[in-house]
C-alpha cells in the first residue's frame, strides 16, 4: 500500500480522530497534551503539504472513499459517482495547505495562551474538529459532505468562540454566530436538495458536467452565494464577524480566518468550476464586485474609528474579504472570453487567490500579536496601552511585519496581491481601482494607529513588570510570520509555482469535471 | 524564484526593493556613527527637552487611540451616523440582512 495516495484521506482523519482521542491523552497529564497537540497539527501540516506537493507535480487527486480502490471514481455500471470523493487540485491544495499551518500555529500558541483555564482537553477537540471541518470544507468534491464539514466547523467554532464562557460578550457571540450560520446552513441543504431534485447527482465534478442555466440553478446559486458570502464575512452580512473574532481566544480566531476562507473556497468552486458559463447571467459577478467593494470601504471605514483592538481586526477582516470578492467577480466577468481571460480575467483570480492565502497568514498573525497585547496589558482597549515595544520587542516587530503586509506596503506579499487586484480590476472600471486604493490607504492608517498607540511612546507606569509572551506563543506567531516573508521575498516563485496553477486549475471547468468523470455523461 | 513578476502593464522585482534598504539602511547607519560619542545612559542626557518645562504625566501628553483621527470622523460625520445605525449588535437585525441580501440578490438573478 503506497501511502501517499492516501493523502487526502488521512488530512480529514488525522485531525478527526485527534479530536475524539485529545480527552484521553490529557488525562494522562497537561504535558502529555501539550505534546499531543503540537505533535498532530504538525503532521497534518506535513500531510497537507504532502498533498500540495504531489498536486503540483502530478496534477489534481481524487480520492474515493470506501472503494475497493482509491482512485475509481467510476466503478462498472455506474454513470454517476455514488461515493464519497475528495477532489485536490492545485487551488484547494495550496489553500489547504496554508489553512494548515495557520492551525499549526494557533495549537502551539494556545498551549501558553490558554493554559490558565480549565476545560483545555474539550478546547483541544474542538480545535481539532475545527481544523478537520475546515480542510474537509476545502478539499470535498461532494455535495453533501461538504454541508456535514460545514456543521462540523459550526458548531466547533460555537464552542471555542464562548470558550471564556465566564465572559457574557463571548457567550453572547457565539449565539449571534450560531443563528446566522445556522440560517446559512438550511439555505445550504435546500439548495443541496434543490439540486439532487433536478439533477439526480451530490458530485461536484459531475453536477458541473450536467448543469444548465435554468431557474432552479441560478436560485440554487444565489442560496449559496449568500450563504458562503455570510461565512466569508461580506459586507452587510457581516456583524458577526467583529464580534466573533474579538471575543475568541487569539489561538482560535486565527483557525476561524483560515474557515472563513473555506466558505470562499467553496464559493469559488461554485462559481468557476461547477457553474462557470453555465451561470448563464452577469449579474452574479457584478454582484460579487458590489459586495466586494461594499465590504472593502465598510469594513475598513468601520476598523479605523475603532479603538479595541482585535474587534479593529475583525472589522478589517471584512475589508479584507472585499478585495478577494471584487476580483474573483472581475474573473467571473471574463468566463467564457478569451481575449478577456487572458488580459484581467486569470489575473483578476490569481490575485484574489494570492490575496486569500495572504489574508490567512498575515490576519492570523495580526490576531495572535493582538492576543499578546491582552496578555501583556490584561485589555483590549488601545487607549490603555502604550510604550510595549520596549517590553515586547519580538511581538513589536513580528506585527510590524503584519501590518505592513496587510496595508500593502513593499516588498511584503500584501502588495503584490493588492497590485495584481488593482491593475486587473482597472480593466473593468477605474472606480473599482480607486475603492481599493483607498481602502488601502485607509488600513494602513489604522494599522498606524493600532502600533503609535500601542508599542510606541513613553513607558507606562503600569507595564513596569510586564515582559515579552511565553515562547511557545512567539513559535506560534514566527510560523505565521516565516511564511509571510517567504511569500513576500520570492514573489515571482510563487506567483508561478503556485498561484497561476492554482488561477488555472479553478476557471477550468472541463478538468475539474473530467478528473472525476473522465468520458462519462 | 527570484526573477520580476509581471502583470502585463507592470511588473515588480522584490530584490530591487531590497538592495534599496540595505543602501538607505547603510546610510542610516553611517549618520548614526556620525553622532557624539560621550553620550551616558541613565543620565540626565535621557530626559527629555520640554521647553524647560516638566514632563506632564503620560497620559497627558500622548494622544488616545480612540481620538486618534478625530478630523476624519467628523468631516464624515453624516457617513459614520448612518454606518453606525447599522450595527446595532442585535441578532434578529443580523438575520434580517441576511435575508434582506438574498432576497434582492434572488430577485435580481430572476428578474
Amino acid at each position: 500500500m503506497n501511502l501517499m495516495n492516501h493523502l487526502p484521506a488521512l488530512a480529514l482523519a488525522v485531525p478527526l480522530l485527534a479530536a475524539f482521542a485529545t480527552p484521553l491523552v490529557a488525562a494522562i497529564s497537561p504535558k502529555a497534551r501539550n505534546i499531543w497537540v503540537t505533535c498532530v497539527s504538525a503532521l497534518v501540516s506535513l500531510i497537507v503539504f504532502g498533498i500540495l506537493y504531489r498536486v503540483l507535480t502530478m496534477g489534481t487527486q481524487i480520492y474515493v472513499m470506501g472503494a475497493p480502490s482509491w482512485n475509481i471514481s467510476l466503478p462498472s455500471g455506474f454513470a454517476i459517482p455514488v461515493r464519497i470523493i475528495l477532489e485536490v487540485d492545485a487551488f484547494n491544495a495550496l489553500v489547504a495547505f496554508i489553512a494548515s499551518l495557520s492551525a499549526l500555529a494557533g495549537a502551539v500558541y494556545g498551549l501558553k495562551f490558554v493554559r490558565k483555564f480549565t476545560g483545555l482537553e474539550f478546547y483541544s477537540a474542538l480545535y481539532f474538529l475545527l481544523t478537520a471541518g475546515t480542510l474537509g470544507m476545502i478539499m470535498t468534491g461532494d455535495l453533501f459532505n461538504f454541508f456535514v464539514f460545514l456543521e462540523i466547523s459550526s458548531v466547533a467554532s460555537f464552542g471555542l468562540i464562548a470558550f471564556w464562557r465566564d465572559r457574557p460578550e463571548a457567550v453572547e457571540a457565539s449565539y449571534k454566530y450560531m443563528l446566522v450560520s445556522q440560517l446559512a446552513a438550511q439555505l445550504v441543504l435546500v439548495a443541496l436538495a434543490f439540486i439532487y431534485g433536478r439533477y439526480g447527482v451530490l458530485n461536484m465534478a459531475a453536477f458541473s458536467t450536467v448543469v444548465q442555466p435554468d431557474l432552479i440553478s441560478k436560485v440554487v446559486l444565489v442560496f449559496l452565494l449568500v450563504a458562503l458570502a455570510m461565512k466569508c464575512g461580506s459586507f452587510p452580512m457581516h456583524m458577526w464577524m467583529p464580534d466573533a473574532y474579538a471575543e475568541a481566544p487569539a489561538s482560535v480566531t486565527v483557525l476561524l480566518v483560515a474557515m472563513s476562507q473555506a466558505s470562499l473556497v467553496v464559493l469559488c468552486r461554485f462559481c468557476f468550476s461547477i457553474y462557470g458559463t453555465a451561470m448563464g447571467t452577469a449579474v452574479i459577478p457584478w454582484t460579487l464586485i458590489v459586495l466586494g467593494c461594499a465590504s472593502m470601504f465598510g469594513g475598513v471605514s468601520m476598523a479605523v474609528v475603532q479603538h479595541e483592538v482585535k474587534r479593529l481586526m475583525g472589522y478589517h477582516s471584512v475589508s479584507q474579504v472585499g478585495y478577494m470578492l471584487t476580483a474573483f467577480g472581475v474573473g467571473l466577468l471574463a468566463l467564457g472570453d478569451k481575449t478577456a481571460m487572458d488580459g484581467f480575467g486569470l489575473t483578476a483570480v490569481a490575485g484574489g487567490i494570492y490575496h486569500m492565502i495572504n489574508y490567512i497568514l498575515y490576519k492570523g498573525l495580526l490576531f495572535l500579536c493582538a492576543g499578546a497585547l491582552y496578555m501583556a496589558a490584561g485589555s483590549r482597549d488601545l487607549d490603555k496601552m502604550g510604550g510595549l515595544a520596549r517590553k515586547m520587542p519580538v511581538t513589536s516587530a513580528l506585527f510590524l511585519i503584519a501590518a505592513a503586509a496587510i496595508s500593502g506596503l513593499p516588498p511584503f506579499n500584501g502588495f503584490v496581491s493588492k497590485w495584481m487586484i488593482y491593475e486587473s480590476v482597472y480593466a473593468v472600471h477605474p472606480i473599482l481601482m480607486v475603492v481599493a486604493l483607498v481602502s488601502s490607504v485607509l488600513t494602513l492608517a489604522s494599522f498606524v494607529k493600532v502600533y503609535q498607540t500601542a508599542f510606541l511612546g513613553p513607558e507606562r507606569p503600569q507595564f513596569a513588570e510586564t515582559h515579552e509572551v511565553p515562547r511557545a506563543m512567539i513559535a506560534g506567531m514566527c510560523v505565521l510570520a516565516v511564511a509571510i516573508l517567504v511569500l513576500s521575498l520570492f514573489p515571482s516563485w510563487t506567483v508561478n509555482t503556485l498561484v497561476r496553477p492554482a488561477a488555472e486549475a479553478l476557471v477550468n471547468k472541463a478538468s475539474y469535471g473530467a478528473a472525476v468523470m473522465g468520458g462519462a455523461l | 524564484m527570484f526573477s520580476s513578476v509581471f502583470s502585463g502593464a507592470g511588473f515588480w522585482d522584490a530584490g530591487v526593493w531590497l538592495l534599496m534598504f540595505v543602501f538607505v539602511g547603510g546610510y542610516a547607519f553611517g549618520i548614526r556613527r556620525m553622532g557624539r560619542s560621550d553620550y551616558k545612559k541613565g543620565t540626565d542626557q535621557d530626559e527629555v527637552y520640554y521647553s524647560g518645562n516638566v514632563m506632564p504625566d503620560v497620559d497627558v501628553f500622548t494622544v488616545p487611540a480612540s481620538s486618534s483621527y478625530w478630523g476624519f470622523r467628523e468631516a464624515l460625520k453624516g457617513y459614520y451616523s448612518r454606518l453606525s445605525a447599522m450595527h446595532t449588535g442585535i441578532a434578529t437585525e443580523y438575520v434580517g440582512w441576511f435575508v434582506l441580501t438574498a432576497a434582492v440578490i434572488l430577485v435580481l438573478v430572476i428578474v
